[in-house]
């Protein structure tokens, strides 16, 4: 082994600042790589929010033009989806997942850097897209054919190569996910042992790997249509329709890959802070697995409106609601881990007590969606808006900021700022909910999606303006996150294990070494870190 | 459950109630908190399973959000030392029985309130001795809705029926068209009008009136634009309206009328409502408004123009009744400028 790793020096022009992070296939590294990554476009896509939330403040405003807004609509949805919520937790998995199964890296390391890789690239694609002839892609991040075969210009080609970049790396991604965990446990961590989040990445790898074939489909006949002549999506065999199910067999369960990791950072951070253990273990990880084989059952409640038969509408209906019943399962366990707890509000716990309560509200919005007939009411209207920024918003990013502040210690040996984040939590949150709850109200008086304007007066203005004005404090409170980040590179420094935390994550140094543990103890338990304090307090009062 | 958190958890539950029941008149007033009043058959079965759904959406609300702010605010640590730990449960199969089972009984109910429901609203009435049953074809195409009656009568954006008469829509989108979707709040849900597929929907008008939608599915840079009304009107004078139209159309003086709808719905929404360009070039003082073959020939096939917005065909299923009608009314109102 010694020889070897002599043999194997690192070239010197590998070991500058800027080029060690170039050629790095460290897995910590790349994870660092992805979230950094992912936070420049969040930033992208919440600019390209704020100018639509700006435009529809008052009616009849012209902050955007009408072509300019459906490009905005457009590329928010694909880069908050595609480049900002998948691939951050992508990253934190990546940093993550080797070090909670005690390995020492993911089990392709230089596929893992390709992936990265990819990912970057297909993010540039989808940006340059707007200074495209024609501008970018303008048809919704759903790209409903016949619309987007019609688009003129390149932005919807581009839009196409992006999605084919990200597929590729999202699967090299997700392959790796799964082999690293199916291989490279440490000794006595069976399944039922490994953290919560591992078992979280598991079902959104298998996602990955199931789904992604069919979009990468999808979106290849809606090239061919557009630039071969091709009758793929032609109106006269229904092919609209086709695109639709396509689309949504893997658009349905991209709502889970999104939310599942969430998921597993909550049940995470709850047991830590609560300093009780995670309640019905083995129910939430089942109920992930659950979840993940039932998310791909339901696609077609998202074409309700198109004119489906009964029996069709009925079953998509019965699928949706069977959903409903794990995560609700997840909810109450979660409440039950609280319960005779000793509750510490630390920033991680304020997020994930946040996602507990504004997920719920999403949960139950769900419901009225799967109703088919009640959908027909809602269905494309701001209802509809409200009900996915509050599981993605209030659901996914509450869960990413939240993992970030409980595992930033570990990822970078500094805290970030407790009061910082206290201050942006409160900003975030109440930010949240003013601008997403009244969108619920808009959709119900009429307001539908994708308009650049409208000319109601009164109670839409109001309910507009006070969306926007959320969105401002939203914004707000994240811009503290940022300082909060900033102020970081002089945080207050962390021990191995700040938290008094129960996965193995935290039995390395913070930040972890290059090869992550000297040594690995036998895993006896999901919580192994508890098990060695409870061994060693044994053993100070033997 | 300990004493005290029974006690805590009763009134924050209670204060929850509380403040739902004293908000509960706002909520009747229905600022957005419903469904757009309903005054159709269907519009209004389906505010009815919306509200049974809230009941239980309600419920369980309070009670999450109940039981989360009473379990942060009573087991706080407060001057507990950070690491103490809390009592080592692991789980209990009775709570997971119980709250897998409560859900699923919740969503039996609400699937089978929806299926019960569902014939009302959805089946189209039939037409019966005291009122018959309107036939009406509905066309959405880039940026305007064309209504076309059993008598040959069209319509643009404007769509008048009789009062307490079923409506049969045929919702469709011509095939060189995209996606859009039908929908007028107070009269019931959105069906979808899609390029090479006939939908149906329907509605009984209860009250006389105009009643406003919009397209819901995004269709283009105008799609904002793509509004449009019911007008209900007492059943002779619809009848009235609905022979003359037909008959103004064969007789080449539907120019005011048709005409005009044309004018505003199918060129005014890309091109201003005077003609002087908006999304579109302008078009005012253009030879081509008073050129016969030459606005047939590109109202029948639209316009590419490289590395700009193409003008849809918009004419090319319309009637030489409705090219006329455009015709006549574009000689009228443009002829003296050019």
């Amino acid at each position: 082994m010694v020889a070897r790793a002599e043999t194997v020096a690192i070239p010197q022009w590998q070991r500058g600042k800027l080029a060690s992070w170039l050629v790095t296939v460290d897995h910590k590294r790349i994870g660092i790589l992805y979230i950094a990554t992912a936070g420049f476009f969040f930033l992208a896509g919440g600019i390209m929010a704020e100018l639509i939330r700006t435009q529809l403040m008052r009616p009849d405003q012209t902050i955007v033009t009408r072509g300019d807004y459906n490009q905005l609509v457009t590329i928010h949805g694909t880069t908050m989806i595609f480049l900002v919520v998948v691939p951050v937790l992508t990253g934190l998995a990546n940093f993550l997942v080797p070090l909670m199964i005690g390995a020492p890296d993911m089990a392709f390391p230089r596929l893992n850097a390709l992936s990265y890789w990819l990912y970057l690239l297909a993010g540039v694609v989808l940006m340059l897209s707007f200074w495209a002839k024609g501008g970018a892609a303008c048809a919704g991040w759903t790209s409903y054919p016949p619309l987007s075969t019609q688009c003129p210009g390149h932005g919807q080609d581009l839009w196409i190569l992006s999605l084919h970049i990200l597929g590729i790396s999202s699967l090299i991604g997700a392959i790796n996910f799964i082999v690293t965990i199916h291989n490279m446990r440490a000794p006595g961590m069976t399944w039922m042992r490994i953290p919560l989040f591992v078992w979280s990445i598991e079902v959104f790898a298998w996602l990955l790997v199931l789904v992604i074939p069919t979009i990468a489909a999808g979106v290849t006949m809606l090239l061919l249509d557009r630039q071969a002549g091709t009758h793929f999506f032609a109106p006269s065999h229904q092919g609209p329709i086709l695109y639709q199910h396509a689309f949504w067999f893997f658009g349905h369960p991209e709502v889970y890959i999104m939310i599942l990791p969430a998921m597993g950072i909550i049940s995470e951070i709850l047991p830590v802070f609560a300093r009780k253990p995670i309640f019905g273990y083995k129910a939430i990880a089942l109920s992930t697995v659950a979840i993940g084989f039932f998310s791909m059952l339901v696609w077609a409640h998202h074409m309700f409106t198109v004119g489906l038969p009964n029996y069709l509408n009925g079953f998509f209906m019965l699928s949706s609601m069977v959903i409903a019943v794990p995560t609700g399962m997840k909810i109450f366990n979660w409440l039950a881990t609280l319960w005779r707890g000793n509750i510490s509000l630390d920033t991680p716990m304020l997020y994930a007590l946040g996602f507990l309560s504004v997920f719920t509200i999403g949960g139950l919005s769900g419901i009225y969606l799967a109703a088919f007939p009640v959908d027909w009411q809602v269905h494309d209207t701001y209802f509809v808006v409200a009900h996915f920024h509050y599981v993605l918003f209030g659901g996914s990013i509450f869960g990413i900021l939240g993992g970030l502040f409980y595992w930033w210690p570990k990822i970078f040996g500094r805290f970030l700022d407790d009061r910082l984040g206290k201050w942006s939590f409160w900003f975030v949150f109440v930010g949240f909910n003013v601008t997403f709850f009244p969108q619920h109200m808009l959709g119900l008086m009429g307001m539908v999606r994708r308009i650049y304007t409208y000319q109601e007066h009164g109670l839409w203005e109001g309910y507009n303006m006070t969306s926007t004005i959320g969105s401002y404090v939203m914004s707000f409170g994240l811009l503290l996150f940022a300082v909060a980040v900033v102020k970081s590179l002089n945080g207050i420094r962390a021990g191995n294990d700040p938290w008094r935390a129960d996965t193995l994550e935290w039995y390395t140094t913070s930040p972890p070494p290059a090869h992550n543990f000297d040594s690995v103890p036998y895993v006896t338990s999901a919580r192994p870190l508890n098990d060695l304090r409870r061994a060693l307090q044994e053993k100070r009062a033997l | 459950m300990h004493a005290p958190v029974r006690k805590l958890s009763l009134v924050v539950v209670g204060a929850v109630l509380g403040a739902l029941i004293a908000a509960s008149p706002a909520l009747a007033g229905n600022a957005g908190f419903a469904p757009v009043t309903p005054d159709s058959p269907n519009a209004h079965t389906i505010t009815d399973a919306y509200w049974f759904i809230t009941g239980f959406a309600l419920f369980v609300l309070v009670g999450v959000e109940g039981l989360l702010v009473t379990f942060i605010v009573r087991y706080r640590r407060r001057n507990r030392a950070r690491d103490a730990e809390g009592p080592q449960i692991h789980g209990s199969t009775r709570l997971e029985n119980m709250w897998t089972l409560i859900p699923v009984v919740i969503l039996v109910a609400v699937a089978a309130f929806v299926f019960v429901k569902l014939p009302g609203i959805k089946n189209v009435p039939s037409a019966n001795a005291a009122a018959g049953r309107l036939e009406v074809t509905v066309s959405g195409q880039q940026f305007s809705w064309q209504f076309t009656y059993p008598n040959g009568a069209v319509a643009i954006d404007h769509l008048r029926v009789p009062l307490g008469e079923p409506v049969h829509l045929t919702v469709t989108a011509p095939n060189w068209d995209v996606i859009h979707s039908w929908w007028i709040p107070a009269l019931g849900g959105k069906i979808d009008a899609i390029p090479g597929r006939l939908n149906h929907t329907w509605f009984t008008a209860r009250k006389l009136g105009t009643f406003s939608g919009r397209c819901a599915e995004l269709c283009g840079v105008q799609h904002a634009a793509m509004l449009m009304t019911v007008e209900v009107l007492p059943r002779d004078q619809f009848e009235q309206w609905e022979a003359r139209r037909a008959q103004q159309q064969t007789s080449g003086t539907a120019r005011d009328t048709l005409g005009e709808e044309e004018w505003t719905g199918s060129c005014g929404k890309c091109h201003g409502l005077a003609g002087q360009g908006l999304y579109g070039p302008r078009i005012a003082g253009s030879g081509t408004l008073q050129d016969e073959t030459a606005l047939t020939k590109l109202l029948r096939n639209g316009l590419e123009r490289p590395g700009r917005p193409a003008m849809p065909p918009v004419g090319r299923e319309w009637s030489q009744d409705q090219l006329d009608a455009l015709g006549a009314y574009l000689k009228e109102r443009f002829g003296s400028q050019s």
